[in-house]
């Protein structure tokens, strides 16, 4: 829980998107702020849930691929919290990240009862579910 | 019923019978060629599964090893972690896909979901986020 050695505000370590206070969605082109009303860092568009890979949580740092994450599923952790899986367009790599206050309800949502949708087999007969 | 005379008519060449395929989770021991004993409910598993090339999870309870096998030389090729069903996805073709996560390492995989799964256990990981969440709840009151 050291988390204010790696928060500085201004250093040009990394270009653009990781540490700057602004990033530009990679797919609907809305302007965000990075920081969140209460502090955290976002890593997704709130408007369209989309996000880029800019990070390797593999090696956990910078990553080149830079390719368009599109979100494909809603995971619950045991506390109860949503978190939003996405996947590289580029390079199918899955990640999955917190949601935040403001992140577009609608759309996730939408993305929560998809899968429900169109069921590989008929529902009816889970009725008492 | 005509199927299994024409098996017994093969019976007598079984031990010339050549290889099918090679299949990488190929192991000795006591199981049969084609299988594998899963790590979440020790159920023995046929590799051969309706509806699918290769099965990578168990039918039963979803579970999978994390040994990956589609890029060669991968790093996680020797973590052997057990994957644990995350949550669902559709694909836009509106395909069922599983996301498993590995309890060693943290990494995520998508898998298709095979013909003889488990329907009540892919529903349930289905409504997870509507069932298991306050969030979901919250979400609706608002919208
Ligand atoms: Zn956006
Ligand atoms: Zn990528
Ligand atoms: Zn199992
Ligand atoms: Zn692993």
């Amino acid at each position: 829980m050291s988390s204010t050695d790696k928060t500085p505000s201004h250093t040009s370590r990394t270009p653009n998107t990781v540490l700057a206070g602004t990033f530009t969605c990679a797919w609907c082109g809305l302007t965000v702020s990075a920081a969140t009303v209460d502090g955290t860092r976002r890593n997704h568009c709130p408007s369209c849930v989309h996000s880029q890979h800019v990070l390797d949580h593999v090696e956990g740092g910078p990553s080149d691929c830079r390719g368009r994450m599109s979100p494909i599923s809603v995971a619950v952790l045991r506390t109860g919290d949503w978190m939003v899986i996405h996947r590289c367009v580029r390079c199918d790599e899955l990640t999955s990240s917190p949601i935040c206050a403001d992140d577009n309800q609608l759309i996730l949502m939408r993305m929560a009862v998809r899968p429900l949708a169109q069921p590989p087999f008929p529902l009816e007969a889970f009725g008492d579910l | 019923m005509p199927r299994r005379a024409k098996n017994s008519g093969r019976r007598t060449q079984r031990t010339r019978r050549p290889q099918r395929h090679k299949d990488v989770l190929h192991r000795r021991g006591g199981h049969r060629r084609h299988d594998f004993r899963c790590v979440g409910c020790r159920l023995d598993v046929s590799l051969d599964a309706p509806g699918t090339t290769h099965r990578n999870h168990c039918p039963n309870c979803l579970v999978s090893l994390h040994v990956d096998r589609r890029v060669p030389g991968d790093r996680a090729a020797a973590c052997r972690g057990r994957m644990e069903a995350l949550s669902m996805s559709a694909r836009p073709d509106g395909e069922w896909m599983i996301i498993h996560e590995c309890q060693s390492c943290g990494e995520l995989s998508a898998n298709r979901i095979a013909g003889d799964d488990n329907a009540l256990a892919l529903v349930r990981l289905a409504l997870k986020p509507l069932r298991d969440s306050s969030v979901a709840h919250r979400m609706l009151l608002r919208l």
